[in-house]
């Protein structure tokens, strides 16, 4: 009965990595061509309100570019919150980036060729294993 | 609270505590290394978390109580978390077999819940080797007696309780209260 229980725990560790790779061979542009959700455009997510001395500081070497704010469930600990830098700074767009602890929040810069998205933004929080709750863009 | 104040904790905190304290799984693509010692065994742990979901790992374990070394190969899988603005809490079940023996093997359950100040976990563990079979049950809390934020210097004051089915006693770290 004890084997059966470790073999179990071994296929569910398998099976769950078959399910993330077989999601990401397919992909979900055009999905939402013919139209636009509320997130897309700017969910007026600021549960706690933006430190705009914390924001000053963070453009404060950025000419032009677009600013994202996300609101993030679950980033309680600095190790929480190493893969999310990791994970961002692999796009090329991505100029510049802030972690907040204390409000949880995390800004992001990002050149103006970017099509910044909430969706694909929600995706990497939830594949890093937080939850992003809210979003604004600010275009510099 | 300064640099140096923050400094000063941390190493109180490692000068009376024998854990290294760290996550069973790491963000994805991420590693950890763990080191551990209790009144029966001590242990080097590595584990990489190719997702947010599990974690693969080696430990090598030094065995006081059975005199004994080996090598044991761990699978963590996450089951459920739960995230909210101020907390994270998690439910795992982990499983390991020893290179050594196919009859040497554990498997079990635990679960954290934490906030910036305060974090919680316990672990149930069912453990066979070639000498006996028993139980491990832990509990852990931890206050964290400063803030820090991102990228910032980080301690924490832990208290971990502990007691499996042979000495059937409960043993505290790093201070004897019960």
């Amino acid at each position: 009965m004890n084997k059966y229980f470790l073999l179990a725990l071994i296929v569910l560790t398998n099976i769950t990595y078959a399910m993330d790779n077989n999601h990401d061979s397919h992909n979900h542009e055009g999905h939402h061509d013919n139209h636009q959700h509320k997130s897309d455009s700017g969910v007026d997510g600021s549960l706690v309100p933006l430190d705009e001395k914390m924001y000053t500081s963070f453009i404060s070497n950025i000419n032009e570019g677009q600013i994202a704010i996300i609101d993030v469930n679950g980033m309680v600990c600095d190790f929480c919150a190493r893969g999310i830098e990791k994970t961002f700074y692999k796009d090329k767009m991505v100029k510049k980036i802030k972690v907040s602890l204390e409000s949880g929040k995390v800004l992001i810069a990002y050149s103006n060729d970017k099509k910044v998205s909430f969706e694909e933004i929600a995706n990497i929080f939830l594949n890093n294993g937080q939850t992003a709750v809210g979003f604004t863009l600010r275009k510099l | 609270m300064g640099i140096f104040n923050k400094i000063t904790i941390f190493l109180i905190i490692v000068l009376i505590s024998d854990t290294a304290i760290s996550r069973p799984i790491s963000w994805p693509g991420g590693s950890t290394f763990m080191y551990k010692s209790n009144s029966m065994i001590s242990s080097y742990f590595y584990h990489y978390s190719p997702s947010y979901k599990y974690s693969l790992g080696a430990e090598y374990i030094t065995d006081r109580y059975h005199n004994d070394q080996y090598i044991s190969l761990r699978s963590t899988y996450l089951i459920g978390r739960s995230n909210t603005k101020s907390s994270q809490g998690n439910m795992y079940l982990t499983g390991g077999i020893s290179t050594k023996s196919n009859d040497e093997y554990f498997y079990g359950i635990h679960g954290d819940w934490e906030t910036r100040r305060w974090f919680t976990s316990f672990s149930h563990l069912d453990k066979n080797t070639t000498n006996n079979d028993y139980t491990e049950n832990e509990f852990q809390v931890g206050f964290a007696p400063y803030l820090g934020d991102y990228g910032e210097l980080h301690a924490w004051m832990m208290l971990k309780t502990k007691k499996d089915t042979i000495d059937n006693n409960w043993e505290s770290y790093p201070f004897k209260i019960l």
